[in-house]
């Protein structure tokens, strides 16, 4: 039986860019640990460089492993492989995405255990948390679409600009329009109030669509190389 | 089974500034092509439509029996591409591509790889980014060689190479195709090593195939006829003669369909046949290529 090529490019861009998830999640790390400290300084540091430790991860990964293929000229000895154009790009988005989501769902457990186990903030705060953890996905998702289908380091980085700058418009837009969720993130309830729900089912709405989209672009490519 | 590894028919691509026309081509199972033009000719579109990397406006490609680009991944199985343009990872040895080469092909034939690494001077431990140009290319090959594929398409891998690395790679090129069966196609600007190593040649310029024959067809099929036509003697045009520069008393003819009887036929009008010669592949080349840009301007 012949191998499956998709699943060994996907391994091969697990070892190729393992680094970059250690060293990311290890700054992860060490944001929370910042949060044990205790005191307004270090949370307000610990949380900035906890949410900057995945939007850094969520723009090198793109870079590093769908712009270089193409930039350090990679990309048609894996081209010579037996794999179509569809099928490398729909392995490429699963191994980009799934590093990602190592690191995601690891700092997102780390961080659930630092409000539930340690009690570094109010457990209402983690729907907010949630809504804002989602933000680095849905701009790593962006970034990693529009650098595959584009296949250009110029376009990923105007993602990279449009994404990074709009965080702040989203974070602005989420206290000032949905005074539900300031109100309650302090107290020592989860609420999971329809607002909630309603934001996060956008997120994961967005997120489904961005990748729908970068699959099926991808699979309607004449050219590839 | 089909006779051809490679069969191109009427196939054709439009870029903004460059446009393939009709390119047929095919190659039969069991021998080596060199694809010859020169830069911008149009051989790595070419090369590139038949590994599926690049899909055609129009036209019908089969490699190995298969329809590219709809079934490129079966045809992949049994094909061994490199370019000058490939590279591969920096940040990795030798032996981690080796490692990945086998996780991926059981067709993978790991005495060999030790022979060839032995051969080509290349150690399993060394970095790829440690390694010189010729080092690269010769690494490249190995991971293609050791597959055993059935085809090797090789988009000019000789260029930049010293003479010895290209002396060592020509050499294993023509071991490889000591097994049964083994197609190549081999793109080069470089006549020699084409020249060395093909059973047939085709010639690209300008997005056209002009011209496709068997090497010693070519070698023997052209000539040069140098001439002494005193003043009063026209040289006649002669079918088979291309090409007729004179200075003074002095003329070079050029044919293309080279049969005893012009020699003769210049003796009768009153000329005096100094020489007839073999053409190398090279002026063969770009005799070719001068007379299809005439071809195209009239």
């Amino acid at each position: 039986m012949k191998p499956n090529v998709a699943w060994q490019l996907i391994l091969k861009d697990f070892r190729l860019n393992s680094l970059v998830i250690i060293f990311t999640i290890a700054g992860g790390a060490i944001a929370l640990a910042i949060l044990l400290i205790g005191g307004q300084t270090p949370v307000v540091i610990g949380t900035v460089f906890f949410f900057v430790s995945m939007v850094f991860c969520a723009c090198l990964l793109p870079l590093q492993n769908i712009v270089n293929e193409r930039k350090k000229q990679t990309l048609s000895f894996v081209m010579s492989l037996p794999v179509s154009s569809a099928r490398y790009g729909a392995a490429k988005l699963v191994s980009t995405v799934g590093m990602f989501l190592v690191l995601w769902l690891t700092l997102l457990g780390a961080g659930l255990y630092m409000i539930l186990g340690r009690h570094i903030l109010p457990i209402g705060a983690i729907p907010m948390g949630m809504i804002l953890m989602n933000l680095p996905l849905i701009g790593f998702c962006l970034i990693a679409g529009t650098a595959l289908v584009t296949e250009s380091e110029g376009w990923a980085t105007a993602a990279m600009a449009v994404v990074n700058s709009s965080y702040w418009l989203v974070w602005y837009i989420l206290v000032s329009q949905v005074p539900s969720l300031t109100k309650t993130w302090g107290g020592p309830v989860a609420v999971w109030s329809s607002a909630v729900f309603k934001i996060l089912g956008v997120e994961f709405g967005l997120i489904g669509l961005i990748l729908g989209l970068t699959l099926y672009l991808q699979s309607r490519k004449r050219s590839f190389i | 089974m089909n006779d051809y590894a490679i069969e191109l028919n009427g196939v054709c691509k439009s870029y903004r500034f460059f446009e393939l026309q009709d390119v047929a081509l095919r190659l039969q199972r069991g021998t080596i092509m060199g694809l010859i033009g020169p830069n911008g000719a149009g051989k790595s579109t070419t090369i590139r439509i038949l590994m599926g990397l690049v899909c055609p406006d129009r036209g019908e490609v089969r490699v190995l029996g298969h329809r590219i680009p709809d079934e490129q991944v079966a045809a992949k199985w049994d094909i061994g591409f490199a370019s000058d343009d490939m590279r591969l990872y920096d940040s990795r040895t030798l032996g981690w591509h080796i490692n990945f080469m086998k996780s991926i092909y059981s067709s993978w034939d790991d005495t060999y790889a030790q022979l060839l690494l032995k051969r080509f001077g290349l150690h399993a431990e060394q970095k790829i980014k440690g390694l010189s140009h010729g080092q690269r290319v010769k690494a490249t090959l190995l991971l293609v060689f050791a597959r055993r594929p059935k085809l090797l398409v090789l988009d000019e891998p000789t260029t930049g190479l010293d003479p010895v690395a290209r002396h060592d790679i020509l050499r294993e090129l023509t071991a490889v195709m000591v097994e049964d069966g083994r197609s190549v196609l081999f793109s080069s600007q470089n006549t020699q090593d084409v020249e060395q190593i093909s059973d047939q040649i085709t010639f690209i310029d300008r997005g056209r195939i002009i011209d496709s024959m068997d090497k010693e067809v070519y070698l023997d099929r052209w000539r040069r006829l140098r001439l002494e036509a005193p003043s009063g003697v026209e040289l006649p045009a002669l079918p088979g003669v291309i090409e007729i520069q004179q200075t003074g008393r002095l003329a070079v003819a050029i044919a293309n369909a080279f049969e005893p009887h012009l020699a003769n036929a210049y003796e009768s009008s009153g000329a005096r046949v100094q020489a007839v010669e073999n053409m190398t592949l090279e002026e063969i080349f770009v005799a070719n290529v001068e007379r299809s840009r005439e071809e195209v301007k009239a």
